[in-house]
């Protein structure tokens, strides 16, 4: 597979047709997102419907059964692996948890990058360190460990790991998750600044409609591992599909049903279903 | 009849299952090794990486090593001293607990207790660095794992086992000494001369030393490959962990005869 010569040149991430299966289960059945350039493009949708996997996809730790992943142009499940680790420095992912390096300091952790891939003289790298720990407000925090930080602080630490080698992408994985609302406040205004300081383009998967809302030029929205829902984030809120409605209004039954598939009821209390 | 036929049909199964899982594992810890040692050139060149995982798999080990080691040379020296002196020949004793360690004892059990104490520390940590996507999370800093985490910790487990079974034999000679001539009055100068001209470098010693790389290579490769293999979450770190002393100690004792067998070739 190629990439098709119409590419349009504004177009950063593009998945195509893509279709992922985990064993016998599908995750994602066919879906389309153009992600532009400099833009913060949501990706909203129930626990579970896929969107996480979309961003594995993104970032070449899995491969899709069909359809394309290309990436500034590059067909990621094709990279090998040096193609893919140079393509991946100029990608960051947020994980859930921080996944910061608990034997190692705040200073240390947004330090890792760069030892790793330069070899920036420690004067240097200690500027860049504290530029970036000043940029997310914790350079009085770089001696901690990732132990003695908040879920909210580890976040920030993670953010300032992410870009301190100046990623051209970022991927965040529902970073809004089990943070109180000063903290949710507080990493929203760093993914918006982050991308027009530094024109980052930015994906955001999460499940937090009102944040996520608030700071995206762009939102989809999926559901079943479909694209069930696209437009900016006012389109999307007025949206009069069910399944839109369902998901920004918080119902509990709708399309998407509240029972886990199950046999009928009184069967199973009665003892009849197999 | 046809109840028994499901029971035997399942329990084939059953163990079909078991061996294709049981060879599916072993393929995997295998390719797992060989990418491994293709990493090895790289993280010889980064020795501080190396040096770090020396001293939390060696120097911190050091300790249990050399308590062991003294109180098996002590008890070594106390039962052989029963039995020579029956044949009037307590004067070997220092040759007897140099050879039972050298040969035996510092390799093997040096082995069992590293599998205890860093083997598994080791397994939990990789668990665990799996577990909170720390390693996913280097992967996406586009840093291969294998090379950055897995290949030093293995590295420094060959590394610091033979040395710290040098250690054990030494300090279970030093335990000897202090029960047979100290306690015993065995003749302190037929304990070391013995000792001196009995020991040969090449059967006993060496063949000692290549037990004891054989065995680091074991222990650490299986530490670092179910750390590595570890389903991510507590009870698959806690699982993980539990296999990586199991086989390492399984392992240990079978390639322990197997060595011998081969170095004395009298089998």
């Amino acid at each position: 597979m190629s990439a098709t010569a119409s590419r349009d040149p504004d177009i950063l991430v593009d998945i195509r047709d893509v279709h992922f299966a985990r064993g016998d289960r599908p995750i994602l059945r066919g879906i389309n997102v153009p992600i532009r350039r400099g833009s913060v493009t949501a990706i909203m949708g129930g626990s579970g419907c896929g969107k996480t996997t979309l961003l594995n996809l993104i970032g070449g730790r899995i491969k899709p059964n069909r359809g394309q992943v290309l990436v500034d142009g590059q067909s990621v499940p094709d990279l090998d692996t040096d193609a893919l680790y140079e393509l991946r420095k100029r990608m960051a992912m947020l994980f859930q948890s921080g996944a910061l390096f608990t034997d190692l300091s705040v200073f240390e952790n947004v330090a890792f990058p760069i030892r790793e891939h330069t070899k920036l003289p420690e004067s240097i790298l200690r500027t860049v360190v504290l530029m970036k720990l000043e940029t997310v407000g914790l350079r009085g925090a770089r001696e901690l460990m990732p132990s003695e930080l908040s879920g909210g602080m580890a976040r920030r630490v993670a953010l300032a790991r992410a870009i301190v080698l100046e990623p051209t992408l970022i991927m965040y994985d529902e970073p809004f998750t089990g943070l109180d609302p000063i903290s949710k406040g507080v990493i929203a205004k760093l993914i918006r600044s982050l991308n027009e300081n530094l024109g980052i383009t930015s994906i955001v998967v999460s499940h937090d409609v009102a944040e996520t809302c608030q700071i995206s030029d762009y939102a989809y929205l999926m559901g079943d591992g479909r694209i069930i829902g696209e437009g900016t984030p006012a389109e999307v809120q007025q949206s009069k599909s069910e399944f839109v409605r369902q998901f920004m209004d918080g119902l509990p039954d709708g399309p998407v049903p509240y029972q886990h598939p199950s046999s009928p009821y009184v069967d199973d209390l009665t003892g009849r279903s197999p | 009849m046809n109840a028994r036929l499901t029971l035997a049909t399942d329990v084939l199964r059953n163990l079909g299952a078991v061996v294709l899982n049981t060879l599916e594992r072993l393929g995997r810890a295998a390719l797992f090794l060989v990418e491994m040692l293709s990493g090895v050139p790289v993280v010889l060149r980064r020795f501080i990486l190396i040096a770090q995982q020396l001293y939390a798999v060696g120097v911190l080990t050091l300790l249990i090593i050399l308590v062991s080691g003294m109180f098996v040379g002590m008890v070594l020296s106390l039962q052989g001293y029963n039995t020579l002196v029956k044949f009037g020949a307590e004067e070997s004793l220092g040759l007897m607990v140099a050879l039972s360690l050298v040969r035996e004892l510092g390799p093997v059990v040096t082995a069992l207790l590293f599998a205890g104490r860093a083997g598994s520390a080791l397994t939990a940590e990789i668990g665990l660095m799996k577990a909170t996507e720390q390693l996913a999370g280097m992967e996406m800093m586009a840093v291969n794992p294998i090379t950055r985490v897995l290949v030093p910790r293995f590295l420094a487990g060959v590394v610091a086992l033979p040395l710290l079974a040098a250690l054990f034999s030494a300090v279970g000679v030093l335990g000897g000494h202090v029960v047979g001539v100290g306690m015993l009055d065995v003749d302190a100068g037929s304990f070391w001369s013995q000792m001196q001209t009995n020991v040969d470098f090449q059967t006993d010693i060496l063949n000692g030393v290549i037990k004891s790389v054989v065995f680091g290579i074991v222990c650490s490769w299986i530490a670092v490959f179910e750390g590595y293999d570890a389903v991510p979450t507590s009870e698959g770190v806690a699982r993980a962990t539990n296999r990586t002393v199991v086989y390492s100690s399984l392992s240990v004792l079978a390639l322990d005869f197997i060595l011998t067998a081969l170095t004395l070739g009298d089998i």
